[in-house]
């Protein structure tokens, strides 16, 4: 510890200049610091005992999966045989051009714009309309009310909404007049927007809430001082009330990034009628390698893809949400 | 309630729900992924359980592919089920190969002796030298059809391709559609690729297993020309349905290719076998070839720890026994090929003569002679087809089931 | 937050405007009822389609109304018997309660852990715990499964409940860390100057002052779990271990041919305890979105 502080008892005229080492040796420095080394130790046990529970159950059930799945990945694991076979990075190099893995990729990454775009332009919208409503706790409760459901519930009541002979189809007929009969969920250009807006109707209320929640605890005063001042609304919006919301969208943000990237049930129940259904959704496509064709080894080495992908696209949002941070402090 | 009284009341819970012993232990548990016939094979766990004292369950999965995954790690786990039940073909062989299953060569010897079982049955399930397992069911390929609509056309069961093409014109001029065929449970695309295919050119059908013959290859395309021509001519249901049995229990079609194990679940739809619809087997397109028709036959199969317990082979003898068949027939309409038992329908006596009258030659189902990997990406792309049954998906069906078939038999060289 | 020099504001002619800007906004509450018709109308349609029988559902539109009322008793014994609900939400209601319970109990041991108590290095431990929820499910599930089976709890109860509790600790811990670091140390110092040990601080005092955040994030992590698809599918399929979602889902799946009313009736059943304690519960679930730090 090279201090550069000068020694807190040379005050008046016989300013005695000793160095920091003399210092600490007089007021006895070390025997302080070898006893509050003592005491932070056995503290570290104390706080060891409460958070071994903790620790036990993460480090035993994920993370240590985690190294095996990585491990996994890079032997030639298939149905009953082949875990010792070493495989280098063959598992890896089958993935790109792989016409199911860039299928699967591609809509990936369509799903994750998507549902971070989606619920939150409308959410806001919603947000912001919803407030000067006439008797708008009602409305925000209704379209709240999906997010309590489980998606696989959500995702049962829906596949029926757009069955051939389902709701979708016979309202869309009663306003065409004449009967309508689209597969929306058996048809390539149909299945994913689809199945898209199905999460927007769930995942919209949170976003609802979320903004509503943040709008409120902006202070009316600024807001009203602003007005009074001669801004537009446009102006008062812009200036005070998005930088104030910002935090909050950003952590929105955050969580449907990664909640795009995991989305399985939804895909699973719904796209059970579509022919490509592995290719939804990388995750649902390594959960076919897997469990469907026991390909183990290969299915571990989407997982980890899908894990590095998430991974650099939480640290972006990170690193974005800090710098938002700075700016609105 | 204050907070400690709720963590104790909770840890108490938790401790009493974590000691449920399970139920299974020491019961027969049938193990198997056809929640459709849960029912009809407790029936028959009970009249086991009533024939031999010792108590017999059955364990349903679903889906068949959670099911696959728990065999595979279960073996690895040394730890497989005692009695379930399986598909023949590749699946069969990988799991035989892991040498936790037993070989059933002595009950076949019985089976034999007492006149029950043909040679030819047993045969069905031999691997190598050994026989592996017993028919959870022996099903044919047929063609149901409903006897109303076939009246109202003018038409009678086809003796030939020419008479079941021209029927199909005459149903369709009386207003009726011809054939249910769908898409349910993502299984059914190679339904009516393997029947085509086989009326047509049954050698390149049994060439497409072994990858002698390429799923783009001009016999493919043929048989892919007559289903797509069928389909133009609107011979089909709408295959997105989710409830095939239902839809030709409500005549949205006048005939339907499926295994003769459906006659039960048609009869529970409300038509009645023999006097309601009919079956007969489809006539190859060239009328010389002999009569032929595929032939599905899961199996029952023990593992090598099971077989050591007496009262799971006792089980598995009960259930291919007369009045375990018997049982079985009654409960699900279905027939596992013991000669002395009864046939469980009208329909399937019929056809059980027809084949015996024309020396009916069995071919393996397109889903069990499939190689394992390829299976549910190449069904995929066969129902991908029927949604879109015009002959430019048919190509790229066969572009992308090519790829990957000749992506398998490379691996194999 | 800004400062902005605040001259003399009128409230009363603030107010006045506000109330006359409501009254003109009769319009917009038309508007509002429509949009809210696209959340309405799927509860709506799974209301009369679970009064319906089969033949009627297929033989009506969708959305109308049913004959009557009697066919829901028949739909929810049908459901009930043939997907095992019964068996399916006893399960998930002890994975839920006990899973969430343990967790959330554990992380507050934890969070004192890291918060109360001066250590080094408290931070790369808060990290080692929290990492727990970076990585997305499916690195999860090959290694589980097969551990899982090594070790012979898949399929089993128990099984289950580890794995719901040690995935729902991380997301606790961050709460729970957080809103001790805010909470003034005066009381447990004192406690610890008059000879109490670390646990009777921590459970004496520190646990009953946690008691918003606890139930926030137990109603959170409790919905997690009752949600849960995946997991029950790759680590406890067997019929008496699985979920209401999992049962759900094999219903769903498997039974298409039994008709929607039936899965809607499912999948209504599936849901009721959910809708239920967030109907009673909905103070807290809001207070839960609000602690979690957003």
């Amino acid at each position: 510890m090279e201090a550069t502080h000068i020694s807190r008892f040379g005050v008046g005229d016989k300013v005695k200049q000793e160095t920091d080492i003399q210092l600490m040796e007089r007021i006895g420095w070390h025997q302080v610091k070898a006893v509050e080394d003592r005491a932070m130790r056995r503290n570290f046990w104390k706080a060891f005992a409460f958070m071994s529970p903790a620790i036990v159950l993460v480090c035993g059930l994920l993370l240590m999966p985690v190294v095996y799945n990585i491990y996994f990945s890079f032997t030639k694991w298939k149905k009953f045989a082949g875990l010792d076979e070493f495989a280098g990075l063959s598992n890896y190099a089958k993935l790109p051009g792989n016409p199911y893995f860039d299928e699967a990729f591609y809509n990936t990454a369509i799903w994750v714009a998507a549902s971070v775009v989606f619920p939150l332009a409308i959410g806001f919208g919603l947000a912001v309309f919803l407030r000067g409503v006439p008797m708008g706790n009602i409305f925000k409760n209704i379209i709240f009310l999906p997010r309590i459901l489980a998606p696989t519930a959500v995702a049962v009541i829906w596949f029926h909404v757009y069955a051939p002979h389902g709701v979708l189809n016979s309202l869309l007929g009663m306003a065409a007049g004449r009967p309508v009969d689209i597969g929306w969920l058996y048809q390539d250009n149909t299945v994913t927007p689809a199945i898209i807006a199905t999460f927007v109707w769930q995942s919209v209320g949170l976003v609802m809430v979320l903004v509503l929640l943040g709008l409120s605890a902006i202070p009316k005063d600024p807001l009203e001082a602003a007005r009074i001042d001669g801004a537009t609304s446009g102006q008062v919006f812009r200036h005070i009330v998005m930088p104030l919301l910002l935090p909050t969208l950003v952590v929105v943000t955050i969580l449907s990034v990664l909640s795009g990237f995991t989305t399985f049930d939804l895909l699973w129940v719904m796209g059970v009628g579509y022919p490509g259904q592995r290719t939804l959704s990388l995750a649902v496509y390594m959960y076919f390698e897997s469990f469907q064709k026991g390909a183990w080894a290969f299915g571990s080495a989407i997982a980890v893809i899908i894990g590095i992908v998430v991974f650099s696209v939480t640290w972006i949002q990170t690193v974005m949400q800090s710098r938002v941070d700075k700016m609105t402090r | 309630m204050n907070f400690k009284t709720k963590l104790f009341s909770l840890a108490f819970a938790g401790l009493m729900s974590v000691s449920v012993v399970s139920a299974y232990a020491g019961d027969v548990t049938l193990v198997h992924d056809k929640p459709f016939w849960a029912e009809a094979l407790q029936k028959v766990a009970d009249a086991e359980t009533k024939a031999t004292g010792v108590p017999m369950k059955q364990n349903p999965y679903s889906p068949p592919e959670q099911y696959k995954a728990y065999m595979q790690s279960s073996i690895a786990a040394n730890d497989p089920p005692d009695i379930f039940t399986w598909w023949t073909g590749g699946v069969y062989e990988e799991l035989i190969k892991t040498g936790a299953i037993a070989d059933l060569d002595d009950v076949w010897v019985d089976l034999i002796k007492s006149g029950e079982f043909s040679e030819g049955v047993r045969d069905f399930y031999k691997v190598g030298d050994h026989i592996y397992g017993v028919p959870l069911h022996l099903s044919r390929w047929i063609v149901l059809y409903n006897k109303a609509d076939y009246a109202k056309a003018g038409i009678s069961e086809p003796k030939d391709w020419a008479e079941f093409v021209a029927n199909a014109e005459k149903l369709k001029a009386a207003g009726i559609t011809p054939f249910v065929a769908t898409t349910q449970d993502g299984w059914r695309g190679f339904i009516w690729f393997e029947e085509i295919m086989l009326r047509t050119n049954p050698e390149a059908y049994m060439g497409l297993h072994t990858g002698k013959v390429t799923y783009d290859s001009e016999p493919v395309r043929n048989a892919f020309k007559i289903w797509a021509d069928w389909y133009a001519k609107g011979y089909f249901s709408d295959p997105r349905s989710t409830e095939e049995v239902a839809d030709f229990a409500k005549n949205k079609g006048a005939m339907n290719l499926i295994g003769d194990w459906a006659i039960g679940l048609v009869e529970k739809a409300g038509m009645k076998p023999g006097t309601d619809f009919g079956a007969f087997i489809m006539p190859n397109m060239d009328a010389a070839m002999p009569s032929s028709t595929i032939l599905e036959g899961s199996p029952i199969m023990l593992s090598v720890k099971g077989k050591a317990k007496p009262e799971v082979v006792n089980a598995l003898k009960y259930f291919v026994s007369v009045d375990g068949a018997n049982v079985w027939a009654a409960a699900s309409g279905n027939a596992l090929g013991n000669a002395k038992a009864n046939p469980p329908n009208d329909i399937v006596k019929k056809i059980n003569a027809d084949v015996a009258a024309m020396k009916t030659v069995s071919f393996p189902r397109w889903w069990e002679a499939v190689p394992a990997d390829l299976q549910g990406e190449l069904v995929a792309e066969l129902n991908r087809f029927m949604l879109t049954p015009t002959m430019e998906t048919a190509e790229s069906v066969m572009a992308n089931a090519q790829k990957l078939n000749a992506a398998h038999w490379a691996d194999k060289q | 937050m800004m400062a902005l020099a605040t001259p003399q504001i009128d409230f009363a002619a603030i107010e006045a405007r506000e109330r006359v800007s409501t009254k003109k906004k009769w319009p917009s509450l038309i508007v509002a009822a429509l949009v809210s018709m696209i959340w309405v109308v799927p509860f709506y349609y799974m209301a009369v389609s679970i009064f319906k029988t089969h033949p009627e559902y297929t033989a009506n539109n969708p959305l109308s109304l049913p004959e009557g009322l009697s066919p829901i008793i028949d739909n929810a014994i049908s459901a009930w018997n043939t997907a095992k609900m019964g068996m399916g939400l006893a399960n998930s209601a002890m994975y839920g309660l006990i899973g969430a319970a343990l967790a959330v109990f554990f992380a507050a041991m934890a969070a004192y852990g890291l918060s109360r108590i001066d250590f080094k290095r408290q931070n790369f431990w808060f990290m080692l715990i929290f990492s727990g929820t970076i990585f997305p499910f499916q690195i999860y599930l090959i290694p589980l499964f097969f551990a899982y089976q090594k070790v012979g709890i898949i399929n089993t109860h128990f099984g289950m409940l580890l794995f719901y509790t040690a995935v729902c600790i991380p997301f606790p811990v961050l709460v729970l860390r957080n809103y001790l670091n805010g909470l003034s140390r005066e009381m447990d110092e004192a406690a610890r100057m008059d000879g109490a040990s670390e646990f009777r601080v921590f459970w004496s005092i520190i646990l009953p002052n946690c008691i918003g955040p606890m139930t926030a994030t137990f109603l959170l992590q409790f919905t997690w779990i009752w949600n849960d698809l995946l997991f029950s599918t790759v680590l406890g399929n067997r019929d008496d271990v699985r979920s209401i979602m999992n049962s759900l889902q094999i219903f769903h799946g498997s039974y298409t041919t039994a008709g929607p009313n039936l899965s809607l009736t499912a999948a209504l059943i599936a849901s009721l305890p959910a809708i239920v304690l967030f109907l009673l519960l909905r103070r807290h679930f809001m207070e839960g979105m609000r602690v979690t730090g957003l």
